[in-house]
């Protein structure tokens, strides 16, 4: 079997459901529902979400990169996005400014 | 009530999500783009003409059913994570979380100004927080680190003027 093995159709649908599930279950274990513990990151208060997501960036670029190494992963089937520098530095600017607004 | 996760234990839990999508579908996970998908369908029964006359737009509506696209079950699955989390920990509550001294139709004004502005951001960027910056960084994309450089920047500079919401 060949990683990634991309997945279609209804199972597609389903690990999609059940990444989901995780995903949100975690977030929330980690308190990343209290939109207080998002944006205290911005008043200096609370860096939860910048040690969860850091720590999950750091995980998965280890794991993808040693599955790699071992010849498990080919890389060159992962989906990485395209780079728009400008787009994505104004995207990102606009949508810190909407978090900070909202909460979320 | 159930204390919370270190956040680091949540971060290795995530970061094996996020691996684990990467090897069953070959991307990591999103968010936004869900919304994106509601929105097209919505403008696509309230303005089937216009809607089908936007490149953009015609591309959502031409992917097939609102139920059959990944991120659209992903998404779901996400609030059925969290609303599950909540209720196991004891923390489900009818609330809206504020600083003290912010009322409610203000805190919900703000949120629904954020929300429009972080919808209409994920669109420039192709993505937001998930999809572009966790999955992104996760495999080390320049995009994500520039929209990483955007968010925060900006975010300090917003949050100073909208401090009296939160503080």
């Amino acid at each position: 079997m060949s990683w990634p093995i991309g997945l279609e159709g209804a199972r597609a649908l389903l690990a999609g459901l059940g990444l989901g599930v995780a995903f949100g279950f975690i977030l929330e274990r980690a308190g990343l529902g209290d939109p207080k513990k998002l944006v205290g990151l911005f008043y200096l208060r609370d860096f939860t979400m910048m040690k969860v997501m850091f720590t999950a960036i750091a995980v998965t670029a280890t794991g993808i990169g040693l599955l790699s190494l071992l010849g498990v992963v080919d890389i060159a089937d992962l989906s990485v996005q395209p780079t728009f520098l400008w787009p994505q530095l104004a995207g990102g600017a606009l949508l810190g400014a909407g978090f900070a607004l909202g909460g979320y | 009530m159930r204390t919370y996760w270190s956040p680091y234990l949540a971060g290795l839990g995530l970061g094996l999500v996020v691996l684990a999508s990467y090897l069953l579908m070959g991307f990591g996970p999103g968010a936004s783009g869900a919304f994106a998908h509601v929105a097209a369908r919505v403008e696509g029964v309230v303005a089937p003409a216009h809607a089908l006359a936007n490149g953009y737009i015609a591309g959502y509506l031409e992917s097939g059913r609102l139920w059959a696209q990944w991120i659209v079950i992903e998404v779901l699955g996400i609030v059925l994570g969290g609303l599950l989390g909540a209720l196991t920990a004891g923390r489900f509550r009818w609330r809206l979380e504020s600083g003290p001294a912010t009322r409610s139709a203000r805190r919900l004004l703000f949120a629904f100004l954020g929300g429009a502005t972080v919808g209409f951001a994920s669109r420039v960027a192709q993505g937001c927080t998930s999809g572009v910056a966790l999955s992104g960084g996760a495999v080390l994309a320049p995009g994500a680190w520039a929209f990483f450089a955007g968010f925060m920047v900006a975010g300090f500079a917003v949050a100073w003027l909208v401090r009296r919401i939160w503080l």
